[in-house]
């Protein structure tokens, strides 16, 4: 038998550490590691939708103030970097590896908008890097990618939410025979597949469905051919002729408006102004209703949001328009969850912390519910489990990684403001989108 | 049935406001040998003008007058400092049409910048609803089928049966003639720009009346419809263009009724595609004569 030789088992431990110091600070699989942590916001900074970029940019600024406003993550600062996909996945791709391959520090990615999303988020999931994405795309109801998340509903939702309004909405009994009126592009179009599978499996009317030419100059024969449908209720979307088609509804139906429920690209000012100025502000008054995506807006995750959304107005002088919006508040929200994931599983490896936010959205059983990220190290430190609710609210993620938290029932005042008149619960929402299959 | 009697109504409505715009269009084209694809633009900014107008508190049928003027003014600028300039140095018609196409697009954008986004509705009482064996109209839009009615017999009794008309028709037949005849040739030009024009102007009033509201980018989907009647008509062909308003408006109606909203307008072109098969110079232009009016 050799005897002990002390040098070479303190060399085999020199060699070990030596190692894992050689596997690179940021992505330690134990340990929360040092150096500062990046955020990218990878989205439109200019071309058609370069107003996308900045109000993810502003939601990022507030979310890195907040998490270095208590000690960072394991004592490791959080900045904010743009990186321009223009709106054109021609454009995201080389963004998208630019920002990976220059970056090791990457903690998480926000923003990848429908114009980039199929693009970018199969190259970020490969790079096990978690993303908070807002894109409407129905491919990713059901997706595959481990990194992606999703606090936005898919478009396509808006059509649950509106057969919500019309079984549950105030002021009215249950509509029993729904006029499905869309405008024949794309984006309306997207809405009537779930509308039509979610009612006929609820048992409501489809009275008619009609796919209008946006843009004529005249529904009248379209209009007359839906009343002989005798429908209670409109569902609509049809942007830039609604004002006419109402108009028509109005004038061969006696002067009578039938109640008109729009989804939420509807609650605009412009779209207000045309449909009032054709039907009348009391008919618009009496009939419109829409639906929106449910925003607490309040509590103290919000006055959080807030206070450092007027913080960082210091770097980004127009932060504080986005107070209330609903991309900035995921999407800050977004990065505190991941920040939480991180302390949660003591690591700066995605391959470990990403599990962990689902586990921070959804809260286990007996989870302390906290609001902000420095309640949630608090608690964390505490060795409690912790469900986050944010600025935005509740968030809960189903298998995909889909997050959808309700929707409000709403409509808008003599001055297009929006005034929420109702709430769909979770619980209502999901019945509808099971009946609708989740198309 | 009820439907379908309904939607001939509604049809007339229709081909009275393409039937205005497609002859003031068809004529341009026919008499000066210019495919004007500013005229769109040209009726929404006539729309605009008797928006204003009518917003100052004159009732929209006095304020269409403003409209017809406006129209007159802008065409017969148009065609002065735009296209004549262009035609003078010999550019061929697939240049004028660009140069149109351009005009089409600086107009829009200036009166974008002008009126903004937001659409436009004109204060007008629609009327009581008449109802007649089926037909379902409000006394607004049986004005503007009597406005359109009164306008063709005025085009045609202008081209059949005075000095100016049968100018038009000399000058479009073929102009050097018809200036070698001792005809003004360019202010004959100089007159069918301020008619057509107000034709225009018109058409745009009437047309924003029909859809309730209009926006500067309204222009583009009235330019399909008119060429589509003028092109079915045979371009160049006043009398061809009535009946091309005639069937696209009552093609589109019929068959919304019929079979489908959203194909109400394959249905309409399909049939322009058939025709064009058939009767390439359209239904009632001899061939080879596309230029010649009346």
């Amino acid at each position: 038998m050799r005897g002990f030789e002390p040098y070479k088992v303190v060399s085999a431990l020199g060699a070990i550490v030596l190692l894992a110091a050689c596997g690179g600070s940021s992505s330690s699989s134990a340990g929360l590691g040092s150096g500062p942590l990046l955020v990218g916001v990878l989205a439109p900074f200019s071309g058609a939708d370069a107003s996308f970029g900045p109000r993810y940019l502003a939601g990022c600024i507030a979310a890195s103030l907040s998490i270095n406003g208590a000690g960072g993550i394991g004592g490791r600062k959080v900045s904010c970097q743009q990186f321009d996909t223009r709106g054109e996945p021609a454009d995201a791709v080389p963004a998208a590896n630019q920002m990976i391959s220059s970056n090791s520090n990457l903690m998480g990615v926000v923003g990848c908008t429908s114009d980039e999303a199929s693009t970018v988020v199969p190259i970020l999931d490969r790079s096990h890097i978690p993303m908070f994405c807002m894109t409407g795309q129905s491919e990713f109801n059901k997706t595959s990618f481990k990194y992606f998340h999703r606090l936005v509903p898919p478009d396509s939702f808006d059509a649950y939410a509106m057969i919500g309004s019309s079984l549950y909405g105030p002021n009215h009994a249950p509509y029993k025979r729904v006029a499905l009126v869309f405008g024949d592009d794309i984006g309306s179009q997207t809405f009537v597949g779930p509308a039509v599978a979610a009612l006929t499996k609820l048992g409501v009317t489809i009275a008619i469905n009609q796919a209008i030419h946006l843009g004529a100059s005249s529904y009248r024969t379209e209009v007359a051919s839906m009343l002989l449908t005798h429908p209670d209720v409109i569902l609509t979307e049809t942007i830039g002729s609604a004002g006419t088609y109402l108009k028509e509804v109005k004038q061969q139906n006696g002067g009578k408006v039938i109640p008109f429920i729009g989804t939420s690209a509807t609650i605009d000012p412009v779209w207000f102004q045309q449909v009032r100025d054709a039907i009348g502000l009391p008919d618009f008054l009496a009939n419109y209703s829409a639906v929106d995506l449910r925003l607490t807006l309040s509590g103290s995750g919000y006055d959080e949001f807030v206070t450092q959304l007027t913080a960082a107005q210091a770097t980004d002088p127009g932060a504080l328009q986005y107070k209330g919006k609903s991309p900035t508040t995921h999407l800050y929200d977004g990065i505190i969850m991941t920040a939480l994931a991180m302390v949660a599983a003591n690591s700066s490896d995605p391959t470990v912390y990403n599990p962990k936010i689902f586990d921070i959205a959804n809260g286990v059983a007996g989870a302390t519910v906290v609001s902000t990220f420095k309640e949630g190290v608090d608690a964390l430190k505490a060795g409690k489990s912790i469900r986050y609710v944010g600025a935005a609210g509740e968030n809960n993620f189903n298998q995909y990684n889909n997050s959808q938290q309700g929707y409000n029932l709403v409509t808008m005042d003599k001055d297009s403001n929006e005034v929420t008149i109702g709430q769909l619960t979770q619980t209502q929402t999901q019945q509808i989108i099971d009946a609708g299959g989740n198309a | 049935m009820e439907l379908y009697v309904a939607a001939l109504g509604f049809g007339l409505v229709s081909v009275s406001v393409i039937a205005i715009a497609a002859v003031g269009f068809t004529m341009q084209f026919g008499i000066t040998n210019m495919i004007n694809l500013a005229y769109g633009e040209v009726m929404i900014v006539c729309a605009y003008a008797a928006f204003y107008v009518n917003r100052a508190g004159v009732n929209i049928w006095v304020a269409m007058i403003a409209g017809a003027l406006a129209g007159a003014v802008l065409s017969f600028l148009l065609n002065r400092f735009l296209y004549a300039p262009f035609q003078r140095k010999g550019t061929n018609l697939i240049g004028m049409v660009i140069v149109s196409l351009a005009a089409s697009l600086m107009i829009a954008n200036v009166l974008l910048a002008i009126v903004g986004y937001y659409s436009a509705s004109y204060v007008a009482d629609q009327g009581p609803l008449v109802r007649s064996n089926g037909l379902v109209l409000t006394t607004a839009q049986i004005a503007i089928i009597v406005v359109a009615v009164i306008l063709m017999l005025a085009i045609h009794g202008l081209l059949r049966y005075t000095r100016l008309g049968k100018a038009m028709r000399a000058t479009a037949a073929n102009p050097t003639l018809a200036r070698n005849c001792g005809i003004p040739t360019q202010r004959v030009i100089d007159v069918v720009w301020l008619i057509t024009g107000a034709l225009c102007g018109v058409a745009g009033v009437v047309a924003g009346m029909n859809s309730e509201n209009f926006t500067v980018s309204s222009g583009a989907g009235y330019l399909i419809e008119i060429i589509a009647a003028a092109v079915l008509g045979g371009a160049g062909q006043p009398y061809g263009a009535m009946i091309g308003a005639l069937i696209i408006g009552m093609v589109t109606e019929l068959s919304a009724a019929a079979i489908a909203p959203e194909y109400k307008e394959v249905v309409a072109f399909g049939i322009l595609v058939l025709v064009m098969v058939l009767r390439p110079q359209g239904l009632l232009a001899k061939r080879g004569a596309l230029a010649a009016a009346g």
